[in-house]
């Protein structure tokens, strides 16, 4: 692009136009984060029921210490990849904050509902994390345009209110369907519109 | 009768013009991004760089990131205000013309 050449108003406006457009055709959300967090609460939903259903073991629930695994990867892929990305938008960073909001409230009410409802809490837990589930994918599908997440969202909510008339035992294969309708298929449209984005 | 205010000259050039399009749309961005959407050498993009940092319509960081010098520029609260003002009086110029 030159520099210090004359140019018209109407051109002013081109430039100021197709600057704009560059950054905002832009795709950054590759879907990796949906598909990991997908897959591995995928995993521990159903070796819990696993464990729990067809081995009558007690602490079925144990599984879930596999999440620290994938906590320490997303720490150590956001420090090294996402890091290095060459620009942040203000889309980035709202997407961001809906995260560390989601984090906080599932830690938060995980903490609150063991604390007040000690041994029942496993009547609710999954419900509430249903309902928690639903809030960062609708908003995440929102603000990225994105509708398979909307729609995921929207899975999760129906999905909290069909496991208010299932047994608690099955209760946690609503996580296990939340996964794929709400990580792991946008998760993969994700990364296929991030290729194409980049091809 | 509409008054015509000169179209500030700092912003008034293709390239610096580009680059601070690019920066309104972002919260930040680095040099190699910009210098890759707006197609300049790096040495012309440097100087109109620094000559938008002097004016204080952006803020540049300078950092090493795995040993790699990074350069990342974001756009200041003068910067929007000059950006706006910029453009409304191109749309007021546009106005006239389209009127006459």
């Amino acid at each position: 692009m030159q520099n210090e050449q004359e140019f018209s108003k109407e051109e002013g406006f081109a430039i100021i136009q197709s600057m704009i457009n560059k950054v905002r055709n832009r795709y950054s959300e590759d879907g990796h984060l949906y598909l990991l967090w997908g897959w591995v609460v995928l995993a521990c939903s159903v070796a819990q029921f696993i464990l729990m259903h067809y081995f009558h073991y007690s602490r079925g629930y144990m599984v879930w210490w596999a999440c620290w695994l994938a906590f320490i990867y997303q720490t150590v892929y956001f420090y090294k990849v996402r890091g290095r990305k060459s620009v942040r938008t203000y889309t980035d960073e709202i997407i961001k904050y809906v995260w560390i909001v989601f984090l906080i409230n599932i830690i938060l009410g995980g903490i609150v509902l063991g604390i007040k409802m000690g041994e029942t809490q496993h009547n609710f837990i999954n419900v509430f994390y249903l309902i928690s589930y639903a809030v960062p994918i609708f908003l995440c599908g929102i603000i990225i345009r994105f509708r398979p997440l909307i729609i995921g969202g929207i899975c999760c909510w129906l999905l909290s209110v069909m496991s208010l008339f299932i047994s608690e035992e099955y209760q946690v294969l609503m996580i296990s369907a939340a996964m794929i309708f709400a990580w792991i298929i946008p998760g993969y449209l994700l990364k296929k519109r991030f290729k194409k984005s980049t091809e | 009768m509409m008054e015509f205010k000169d179209l500030d000259p700092i912003l008034h050039s293709q390239l610096r013009l580009a680059v601070m399009s690019l920066l309104i749309s972002v919260k930040e961005a680095e040099f190699t991004f910009i210098k890759e959407k707006t197609n300049s050498t790096a040495g012309n993009l440097s100087v109109q760089i620094n000559k938008l940092k002097e004016a204080g319509y952006i803020e540049v960081i300078k950092q090493f990131k795995d040993n790699y010098p990074q350069t990342t520029c974001k756009i200041t609260q003068t910067g929007i205000r000059a950006f706006e003002e910029y453009v409304k009086n191109l749309q007021s110029y546009l106005g006239v013309s389209k009127k006459s």
